[in-house]
């Protein structure tokens, strides 16, 4: 039997390039690690249905297809997204400094002042570290955030950043409830007139 | 910049309006290698939606080029920004003053060109089969009005409207309804017409002023002129897009129009294409008749094809200038111009009227995500005559002022259009221009634009064919010991 899911969240996983965003996507939806992405092409956001405090949700986590490198993520990509997984290269420090610049993105583009945010330094498992934990927790403390480090080849961290993040997500107070049903809708293939004289019909 | 460019592409697309971007996506979508760049730095040319403080900003944009490739013919001209609220008012006021309003900056999603579309048409088609229609949300257009004799009237769009309606009488519903159907079967004689207008058709088949006013200017969308196989045509496209998707056969993308472009490029970038905005575009590299390249910055970067916005292409490429623009207005306003309880998503659709051209009046309120709570968005669009302020005056007169809506703020401005014009480019020979934003209410034409131009380059290769769903995708990885994944997936996409 499926639990019942409580709700859809939208999450952004952003960061510099080759800090390893799309192995934490995959290592997570798919518990994979794939040492050929060229597949991953034509994947844009994964889904996995998560249960944390009881709760079940159904994740739906954007990648950035490509598009951080230059900064041209689309406003669009970050509209509605209730929690942000910011990913930085524990053995890079310029992906660490560079994380300032993706807050400010968040905060010019995210249309939920409330949305969460996670630093994972990602990873760990190498050994030519060059951010140490204290200066990134210390980070993640005056920018609100939380903080994990990981790995998403040895799996280290990777469940539990999601974790956290999500039940961070349904503690806050007005930013997943009653999410839908305001009359907006995606198109596809069935019909949903709002009511069921909308069409000219026989008169008879 | 951190990164350089790949030097080498299929394609190169210069430009982010609509048609640019759904070319990208489907040269994408087929394993072409894109580079799709702008000299903005936002998505969407002349598509764009811009928030309050960004479009201010436009406005005080001088009309002048910077070094490097575009054009100033196919500029935004005759903008006009006025504010009708002080600056500031009294901490315990309630009234907007222009420094609250700019407060909410972010909340307002203004278009250059908005756009609606129809529930059945081939945009709304190409959504659906190109599975792009993850990417945005809709909201049905939830009333259409029309100006008939000195007052707003609701147009009866559906079956129960008709009915609703007290201004139509038993007789008039009657007559409404079987010319529906009639149209709707198909089984109607038109040959008698094919020489005249379809005012002309609707009056032989005795339909009152009333009526004839409700098909001819609002459900047709025609003019005294329309030909009548012009005017059925329109009229059973509108009823064909009834009840799909609510009241109304239109659909308005929530935050704006600009999302469309957007989404088009995230499935482009999905499946490859390199998103460069804001790139100092110098030139085009060319090897006699032939288009090698562009050079940005210090880089030179090579690629078999070039599309590229009308607007952004050397002068000498344009061999005929505009010869009409299309006039628009963007209105602030603090209430709906026909209050009711519930919010509405209006179309007003605005007969021709003493010179004037009909004018379509789109009015967006909080739900659409284009402004902020208690506030209303108003577009005008209408063919120019004279020019934005003079060609709209008679409906803003008409519209609004005291005991009716307020205008907080107002935006006035002409796009040339670019879609009557022969763009194509003798030399070089593989270059392709796309034009801005055009009259029509929809995307339809945009859309057979940019297919017709990917099937002239790419012959014989599938135009968008469903991209899967994510969970469609199965990843066949394996733990090993390489580590940096996503400068592998990228070197992949560039196949460098």
């Amino acid at each position: 039997m499926d639990e019942e899911v409580l709700t859809t969240l939208k999450i952004l996983i952003i960061g510099e390039s080759g800090v390893g965003k799309s192995s934490i996507l995959v290592r997570f939806t798919e518990d994979n690690f794939d040492p050929d992405q060229t597949l991953t092409i034509g994947v844009d956001f994964k889904t996995k249905k998560l249960t944390v405090d009881d709760n079940t949700v159904k994740l739906a986590i954007w990648d950035t297809a490509g598009q951080e490198r230059f900064r041209t993520l689309t406003p669009s990509y970050y509209r509605d997204a209730q929690g942000a997984i910011l990913v930085y290269d524990v053995t890079n420090y310029s992906t660490f400094a560079k994380l300032e610049t993706w807050l400010n993105e968040l905060e010019t583009y995210s249309t939920k002042a409330n949305i969460v945010k996670m630093i994972v330094g990602n990873k760990i498992d190498k050994e030519n570290r060059e951010v140490n934990r204290e200066e990134a927790m210390k980070f993640a403390r005056r920018h609100q955030t939380l903080y994990i480090e990981a790995s998403a080849k040895t799996r280290d961290g990777v469940q539990c950043a999601f974790e956290e993040l999500v039940h961070k997500i349904i503690q806050t107070p007005g930013l997943w409830e009653s999410f839908a049903l305001n009359g907006n809708f995606q198109v596809d293939n069935k019909d949903h007139p709002s009511d069921s004289s909308s069409c000219y019909c026989s008169l008879t | 910049m951190d990164y350089e460019l790949p030097t080498e592409f299929d394609i190169i697309i210069i430009g982010t309006g609509v048609i640019e971007s759904i070319i990208s996506a489907a040269a994408s979508r087929i394993g072409k290698r894109v580079l799709h760049i702008d000299s903005n730095n936002y998505y969407g040319g002349l598509w764009a939606s811009f928030n309050l403080d960004a479009i201010q900003k436009l406005a005080t944009v001088e009309e002048t080029l910077n070094e490097g490739l575009g054009n100033t013919f196919f500029n935004v001209k005759n903008f006009e920004i006025e504010w009708h609220i002080p600056s500031e008012t009294p901490p315990e006021s309630t009234e907007w003053s222009r420094q609250s309003l700019l407060k909410e900056s972010r909340r307002f999603n203004l278009d250059l060109a908005p756009k609606l579309q129809f529930a059945r048409g081939d945009f709304v088609e190409l959504l659906i089969s190109s599975n792009i229609a993850r990417y945005s949300e809709y909201r049905s257009v939830s009333r259409v009005l029309t100006w008939l004799n000195g007052q707003l009237e609701t147009v009866p769009c559906s079956r129960s409207d008709v009915f609703a309606n007290n201004k139509v009488t038993v007789i008039e519903k009657r007559m409404l309804m079987k010319l529906f159907l009639a149209l709707d079967s198909g089984e109607e004689d038109y040959h008698n017409y094919e020489n005249k207008t379809f005012r002309a058709f609707l009056t032989d088949k005795k339909l009152t002023p009333n009526l004839i006013h409700y098909v001819l200017y609002a459900i047709a969308m025609c003019t005294d002129d329309t030909p009548c196989l012009q005017g059925i045509k329109n009229t059973k496209r509108f009823l064909d897009s009834l009840g799909r998707f609510g009241k109304t056969p239109f659909l308005f993308s929530m935050y704006g129009s600009g999302e469309i472009t957007q989404a088009f490029c995230r499935l482009s970038a999905v499946f490859g294409g390199i998103y460069a905005l804001n790139q100092p575009l110098k030139g085009l590299i060319l090897n006699g008749d032939n288009f090698e390249g562009i050079t940005c910055g210090t880089q030179e970067i090579k690629a078999g094809v070039l599309v590229m916005g009308a607007e952004k292409a050397p002068p000498h490429f344009i061999k005929q200038h505009p010869k009409s623009s299309i006039a628009r207005a963007i209105l602030i306003t603090d209430k709906s111009i026909m209050e009711s309880e519930k919010e509405h998503l209006t179309l007003l659709l605005y007969p021709p009227e003493g010179g004037k051209n009909s004018c379509v009046v789109l009015e967006l309120g909080c739900l659409t995500g284009t402004c902020p709570k208690d506030l209303f968005v108003v577009h005008l669009i209408s063919r120019q005559v004279e020019g934005p302020q003079n060609d709209f005056k008679h409906i803003i007169g008409n519209l609004f002022g005291p005991e009716k809506a307020n205008i907080l703020w107002s935006c006035y401005f002409s796009i040339p259009d670019s879609n009557d014009l022969d763009l194509t480019v003798e030399t070089p020979k593989n270059v392709t221009l796309c034009p801005g934003p055009d009259l029509d209410l929809d995307y339809d034409d945009a859309v057979r634009k940019a297919k017709a131009m990917f099937t002239d380059i790419f012959p014989d290769c599938e135009f968008l064919p469903r991209a899967p769903d994510p969970e469609e995708i199965i990843i066949e990885g394996e733990t090993s010991d390489q580590d940096n994944v996503e400068l592998k997936a990228e070197s992949a996409k560039t196949e460098e």
